[in-house]
């Protein structure tokens, strides 16, 4: 495996031995300073907007959204298929790239993993806190009753509720079952409750050969298993839109066009999130420009797919001869709603054509830059497809407009709180890097003549 | 057994359970009541429980008098329909009839008779405030001021106050007292004309709006159904033309349009009776007068031109039976008596008189009474001639221009008795209120015209929240303890003894009363008043357009509202509030209508507020524009702005009132109405109106089209359909699609191609579906309150409104086609009752992730609430729109006693859950039970949905379309009929449209 491993992969110049490493990146396991403390209490508070209000939308009703007659979906599915959309890319740098044996992967993908998992659980939130009648939302759920009841398969919503909770097993399972040797680390350096704590969830690894064979195994399946889903679903989500009448929404380039925009968001946001870890945990050795420049990359090709999607979208419309299509398309651009449709053009058709430059892709505090407008660009896509289609349907007599109200707008900055709770958390409690990975990769030379396992090992032994 | 295991005597388990019982006994003695559920002993002879009673009245809305059928279930009324057997309303109903029940159950209605004393108004008894009435009474000269009242009621009224030494002064906010006074000069009758609309073959109105507040509504709405419509073969179809400044209800069913300036409808009807008269030498008494108005000459004056006035006169003449209607209350200006007079002439010159306008019958039977009246009764209140006034059935605080000074000299009166059922403006400021009971709770009876009686009967015991008392009850028990006596002791053998007269010696009173009161109406011979002929013209009377106050930039039309009428009395009923006007299509509150041109030169956009103000008074209130009136022209509907008429009513809009000049029309006496010119000033504010309307166009979908009459019958077989569907399917063969083998015919279900799913189990039953021909319909929206009344359907309130949370399961769609307000020409604009389509291949089934709408094996898309879990998908996939949602618990913000009205077999929906037409399957299932026990089928026509049932027109009709026989199927067999959307999304609903047929040409198909 050695050599398919370090096929292209990236060096680290500065880093001097294998004990940097692990002294590097357990290091943020330690105490937590004020920063972490300050930005960890903001995103408590924000947590507890984010259920206050959720809170009070079921005590007085979901009217309590803006919400209408024609636009019955708003800011909660616009947020639920943008956090489905950001939890993609978790899995495709982690699952689609080690089978692709692409190796700038390795620094980056345990970020990207914790920011899939916390992705999804935000997201499933989402419809949850959508429906009229929250507590019966468990009808969703196929279970065998005395009524003989069951949900319609025909459903895109029930299909929803298996691709998410799919999802979320396999990606939570992956991304667990990756950081045991690290955890194995961090429980060898660690002292008192930590080390106990460690010692449960590190589930007694010791970094045998026997138990790096079967890891090995157990992650390569995994990743197979992972891999499908990664295009399963964001499919599944874009067919709650493509397999209805909706002009907008009836399309069949849906499902290539969501999975490409999840790739897309799910880059940029592992993009924002890795600038400041990198900085904040002195991280600049191991998550170098030329990852950066990697994960731009994968920005402007997909940006360049959801391009070519908005465009064959208004060349369908325009194409179709269909006056409902035209006019919903002419709507999304100069009606009501213009400033969302040129919001979303710009920021992820227009904002990206700078990452053609390599100086840019190169710079980081440009790329962080970039990688937030394009977050929200791609928020604001999903809302102008769930908004203006729904505002200018088939009779004209019905359109109508809608306006966001407070409690979404609350739920919807609550719904990152919330995210962001998990994240600083995660940040603490596992080494955000992978540490046994990162060894595999190093140059030659550091590991002298040892088998990239041993070299790997170490995490286990030190 | 006598000892416990536990070493318990008996006895003293038994002293321990006694003293322990009798104490949680005593500490149960709370203040709280105790309710008892008490069960019938002797069950009530026509109450069976589940089984709704009916008993037959008469609306007490308007004067113009339909009969009703009140339905009845567990002693109480949850819904009134129209009469069939009553030869007005013919089974159908109006929206004001149907909000009847909210003015029954109104929260706000008087708990009981009150006095005001130093600390305001105290609650007394029904003794004590007869006694004080009596009392005060007796003082001196007092005033009896009515509304309409029922002849038996005005017949005791008048009897009290000549036996109390009082004054009566009647008192109609809606009076054609031009129209009655014109009639007297012309033909000498002092009767307000009848109409036969269906007989008429090309009808002018000249602004009079007969179609929602002017003289009969349902009458007339029925009436121009039939005439306007075309027949089964296609042929006889009558036209409407409206000449008037602005296009109201009627005028947007009007086939052609003559926008002329305000207050010219005289100079228009005497030049077309010029032309038809042969320059006047026909008009008999009238031909100097007539001569001297020449199509030429009043040109300039009305806005036309001369070859539109004789085209038009010249089409009046050659229709066969045409009919000109008078300008009507919206054109009450300072001479309108004499416009209602030439509206008459020109009847008279052609041939009309007669043929369909009788000045035999008149439509109303009381004396609409003139302003005059009002306006000695106020000189004398303000002078001190009258020690007490008495009010009852009108409300003229708020009914009355602010310029009469009613409300000061009121104020000032030292007594003053109102007789409501409900608080307002005029009993607000009342010394003693004494409740009167609705018009569902009490005896009366009606003479809509002559040989037509009918009678109220109460159809409930007394709201019981309410102690209420019937006046006539009150009047005779006051005359009696006044000494004396008036013929009965109560007003139930009062009215008796004045019907023992009518029904008269012949046969068995007992018998025909019972017939009276089963039947609803009585009709009786009538004589005939012989021949009307023109009489000498009165010298006095000025024909020239009438002058204006004021020099504003517009001419201010205050016009009944199309939901209200004047609004004095019903204002505070959330059905009416709630219900988007037919004409603008906006709720709750009001608007001033402007031409779009005349706005833009403003600067101003829908919802910008502005100060329209007159030399009398100001309002603020949002501009609405419309293209369907003349730019020199702003339109504020009666209604709004109420101040102390209930908890719905108050605080929305304006009172237009308030802008006109309290003047006296010469010579009928009425209230000038069209007089003034007012400024429109923009404030800088905005708000969101409050409306329904997303589009006023069609935008190329084909919602709504039209043909053209001269196209009927020569169309090709299938040329009609578009050839979309034939290349969908073709697109859907070649990726691999099974597409639905034919275009679905409505009786089609299961769908051919549909073998698999909920489809196969379908059963050879019905196949419900309904017919709705769009060229009757009027837009008069009578169906979308039954509806609401029929099925329990809550209203959101104003705000719910403008976010766009309307919950009504129909909606009257409104579409422009051709409007010009500068030029005369053909009007076209459309309306859609639009409902849920019931589709065969319905969109919104296969979305729901919990089977909460499924097809029945009817063909019926059913919504199961309490499976619905609230996700909304359904709403999103419904081209149609039609899928209304409970944002919260709507139902629970309804105040006793109003849930009084909640139809018991319709469920009341809780919050977040989507809800839609049913087609009213309540009453499907009803008859289907009813024949399965009877054990005979069920017959076509028997299952009548509350829509269609109240329909004036007669657009809607429902039944079976796989029965070959049923009038639905036979009527959806026409060369007309289309379905909304189906060529486009290939829903395939069960709801089939027959288009509109216009006059001019159209675009076929998509238009």
């Amino acid at each position: 495996m050695a050599a398919d491993l370090s096929r292209g992969a990236l060096t680290h110049p500065d880093i001097q031995s294998l004990g940097d490493v692990n002294r590097d990146l357990l290091k943020p396991l330690g105490r937590p300073g004020l920063g972490w403390w300050m930005l960890f209490g903001l995103a408590a508070a924000g947590v507890g907007l984010f259920f206050t209000s959720w809170g009070y939308q079921i005590v007085k009703g979901i009217g309590v959204s803006g919400l209408n007659g024609p636009v019955g979906w708003g800011v909660y599915i616009t947020s639920f298929v943008f956090w489905v959309g950001i939890a993609h890319s978790g899995t495709l740098i982690s699952a689609i790239l080690f089978l692709f044996r692409a190796p700038w992967r390795q620094s980056i993908y345990r970020m990207a993993e914790a920011m899939t998992v916390f992705a999804v659980m935000t997201a499933g939130l989402f419809p949850l806190i959508h429906v009229g009648r929250v507590w019966h939302a468990y009808w969703l759920i196929p279970y065998p009753n005395s009524r003989f009841l069951w949900p319609n398969f025909r459903s895109p919503l029930l299909w929803d509720v298996f691709a998410v909770t799919t999802y979320f097993t396999v990606s939570a399972t992956f991304f667990y079952l990756g950081t045991i040797p690290d955890l194995a680390a961090a429980r060898d350096r660690a002292v008192g409750l930590r080390k106990k704590f460690y010692k449960v969830i590190s589930l007694g690894w010791r970094g045998t050969d026997r138990e790096w064979h079967h890891f090995n195994k157990a992650y390569l399946f995994l990743a197979a298993l992972a891999a499908p889903l990664v295009l399963s679903v964001h499919s599944v989500v874009s067919w709650d839109f493509a397999v209805t009448i909706v002009p907008g929404w009836h399309a069949t380039i849906f499902a290539p066009y969501f999975v490409a925009g999840a790739i897309f968001s799910g880059c940029a946001m592992v993009i924002t999130l890795a600038v400041p870890m990198r900085k904040a945990f002195g991280l600049e050795a191991y998550l170098t420009t030329k990852h950066f420049d990697a994960l731009a990359k994968l920005c402007l090709l997909t940006s360049l797919i959801v391009l070519y999607a908005y465009m064959s979208e208004f060349f369908m419309a325009w194409y179709s001869g269909e006056p409902a299509e035209r006019q919903a398309f002419w709507f999304r651009l100069f009606g009501h709603y213009w400033w969302a449709s040129w919001t979303m053009l710009v920021c992820n058709a227009f904002v990206p054509i700078m990452l053609w430059f390599k100086r840019i892709r190169r710079s980081v505090p440009a790329l962080f830059v970039i990688s937030i407008f394009i977050n929200i660009g791609m928020w604001f896509e999903r809302y102008v497809i769930v908004v203006t289609s729904l505002s200018h349907e088939y009779e004209p007599f019905a359109w109508g407009v809608y306006r966001p109200s407070l409690t979404e707008m609350g739920i919807l900055v609550g719904s990152f709180a919330w995210f962001g709770f998990w994240f600083l958390l995660f940040t603490r409690l596992i080494p955000p890097v992978a540490i046994a990975e990162l060894k595999e990769v190093l140059i030659t030379p550091m590991r002298g003549d040892r088998t990239a396992e041993a070299a790997a090992g170490e995490g286990g032994q030190a | 057994m006598s000892e416990g295991a536990s070493g318990i005597k008996r006895r003293d388990f038994l002293k321990v359970v006694g003293v322990s019982s009798a104490g949680a006994g005593m500490v149960g003695c709370s203040t709280e009541k105790v309710e008892h559920l008490i069960p019938y002993v002797v069950p009530p002879e026509e109450i069976t429980p589940g089984v709704a009673t009916w008993y037959t009245t008469v609306c007490g809305e308007c004067p113009a008098g339909c009969g009703m059928w009140v339905r009845t279930r567990e002693g109480r009324v949850v819904k009134v329909e129209g009469n069939p057997r009553h030869p007005i309303s013919s089974g159908a109903l109006c929206s004001r009839g149907h909000s009847s029940l909210q003015g029954l159950y109104d929260p706000d209605r008087f708990a009981g008779p009150m006095v005001r004393d130093a600390n305001g108004m105290r609650q007394i008894s029904w003794e004590d405030a007869e006694q004080l009435l009596a009392d005060r009474l007796g003082d001196g000269d007092y005033l009896f001021l009515t509304g309409s009242t029922g002849p038996t009621l005005g017949d005791l009224i008048d009897g009290f106050v000549s036996a109390t030494g009082g004054t009566r002064v009647e008192y109609d906010a809606l009076s054609e007292a031009p129209l009655r006074e014109a009639t007297r000069l012309a033909f000498g009758r002092n009767v307000v004309p009848s109409y036969d609309l269906e007989a008429a073959r090309l009808i002018v109105s000249f602004g009079a709006d007969f179609l929602t507040s002017w003289l009969s509504p349902v009458a007339h709405g029925r009436g121009l159904a039939r005439m306007s419509s075309v027949d089964e073969n296609g042929g006889e179809k009558g036209r409407l033309v409206l000449v008037g400044p602005r296009l109201s209800l009627t005028g947007q069913n009007a086939d052609d349009w003559l926008p002329i300036t305000p207050g010219s409808e005289t100079l228009v009807a005497l030049a077309m009776a010029n032309v038809i008269s042969g320059g006047g030498n026909d008009a008999g008494p009238y031909a100097e007068i007539v001569r001297a108005y020449s199509p030429q000459s009043v040109s300039q004056a009305t806005g036309l031109s001369a070859d539109q006035i004789t085209e038009l006169a010249e089409r009046f003449a050659a229709a066969g039976p045409s009919l000109a209607l008078g300008p009507g209350f919206s054109g009450q200006h300072r001479n309108a008596t004499a416009s209602n007079l030439a509206v008459l002439v020109l009847n008279f010159v052609a041939g009309n008189v007669g043929r369909t306008v009788s000045v035999n019958d008149p439509d109303l039977g009381s004396a609409s009474a003139p302003y005059r009246d009002m306006e000695t009764a106020i000189r004398i209140m303000a002078g001190g001639g009258a020690q007490a006034v008495l009010v009852h059935g009108c409300n003229p605080v708020y009914s009355l221009p602010a310029a009469s000074g009613f409300a000061a000299a009121f104020e000032a009166m030292p007594f003053k008795v109102v007789f409501a059922s409900s608080m307002n403006e005029t009993a607000e400021m009342a010394d003693l209120i004494l409740p009167d009971r609705h018009f569902l709770e009490s005896w009366g009876d009606s003479n809509p015209r002559p040989g037509l009686h009918a009678l109220s009967q109460p159809a409930m015991q007394p709201v019981p929240n309410f102690d209420s008392k019937q006046t006539g009850d009150v009047l005779l028990s006051v005359a009696t303890l006044m000494g004396s006596d008036l013929g009965a002791a109560t007003f139930y053998d009062y009215l008796r003894t004045s019907w023992q007269r009518l029904l008269g010696g012949s046969g068995d009173f007992e018998t025909a009363w019972r017939d009276a009161l089963k039947n609803g109406v009585l009709e009786t011979g009538v004589s005939s008043g012989g021949a009307a002929s023109l009489r000498s013209p009165d010298a006095a009377l000025v024909f020239d357009a009438p002058a204006f106050d004021g020099d504003g930039d517009f001419h201010l039309m205050v016009h009944p509202s199309a939901r209200f009428g004047d609004g004095a009395l019903n204002a505070n009923r959330p059905w009416l509030l709630e219900l988007p006007d037919p004409v603008s299509k906006i709720t709750w509150h009001s608007w001033v209508e402007m031409n779009p041109h005349a706005a833009e030169g403003l600067g101003l956009r829908d919802g910008d507020m502005v100060t329209v103000a007159s030399e009398h008074g100001s309002v603020e209130v949002p501009v609405w524009t419309y293209p369907g009136i003349r730019e020199d022209v702003v339109a504020l509907a009666m209604g709004g702005g109420h101040t102390g008429a209930g908890r719905f009513a108050d605080g929305n809009g304006v009172n237009a009132m308030a802008l006109l000049p309290a003047e006296t029309e010469e010579p009928s006496g009425g209230l000038v109405n069209l007089a003034t010119r007012v400024s429109i000033t923009p404030t800088g504010e905005r708000r969101p109106l409050a409306t329904i309307a997303g589009a006023t166009e069609q935008h190329e979908r084909g919602i709504t089209p039209a043909v053209a009459l001269a196209e009927l019958g020569h169309q090709e077989e299938g040329e009609a359909e578009g050839d979309v569907h034939g290349q969908l399917k073709e697109l859907q063969g070649v990726g691999g699609f099974v597409p639905v083998a034919t275009d679905g015919e409505p009786a089609d279900f299961p769908l051919p191609g549909a073998e698999y799913g909920e489809y196969v189990d379908a059963h050879d039953g019905p196949r419900w579906g309904m017919a709705i021909d769009l060229d009757k319909c009027t837009g008069c929206s009578a169906c979308v309150t039954a509806c609401q009344s029929e099925n329990n359907v809550p209203w959101v309130g104003e705000n719910q409104m403008i976010m766009g949370r309307e919950m009504h399961w129909m909606r009257i769609e409104r579409y422009y086609e051709t409007v010009h307000a500068d030029e005369a020409g053909p009007v076209d604009i459309r309306f859609l009752p639009m409902l849920c389509q019931h589709c065969g291949n319905a969109p919104c089934e296969p979305v729901c992730p919990v089977y909460a709408t499924y097809h029945s094996p009817e063909g019926l898309n059913v919504q199961v609430y309490n499976r619905c879990v609230g996700t909304r998908y359904c709403a999103n996939n419904c081209p149609y729109k039609l899928r209304v949602f409970n944002w919260y618990s709507y139902t629970d913000q309804i105040p006793e006693p109003m849930n009084m009205q909640f139809n018991p077999d319709v469920t009341v929906r809780d919050e977040g859950v989507m809800e839609k037409c049913s087609f009213c399957i309540q009453r499907i299932r009803a008859v289907q039970n009813r024949t399965a026990v009877e054990g005979r089928g069920m017959s076509d026509g028997e299952v009548v949905p509350a829509c269609q049932q109240s329909c004036p027109a007669e657009a809607i009709v429902f039944g079976d379309v796989r029965d070959e026989n049923s009038r639905v199927a036979q009527i959806i067999q026409n060369e007309r009929t289309y379905r909304v959307l189906d060529s486009t999304v290939n829903t395939q609903p069960a709801v089939s449209y027959l288009k509109k047929v216009t006059f001019h040409d159209v675009e076929s198909g998509a238009h």
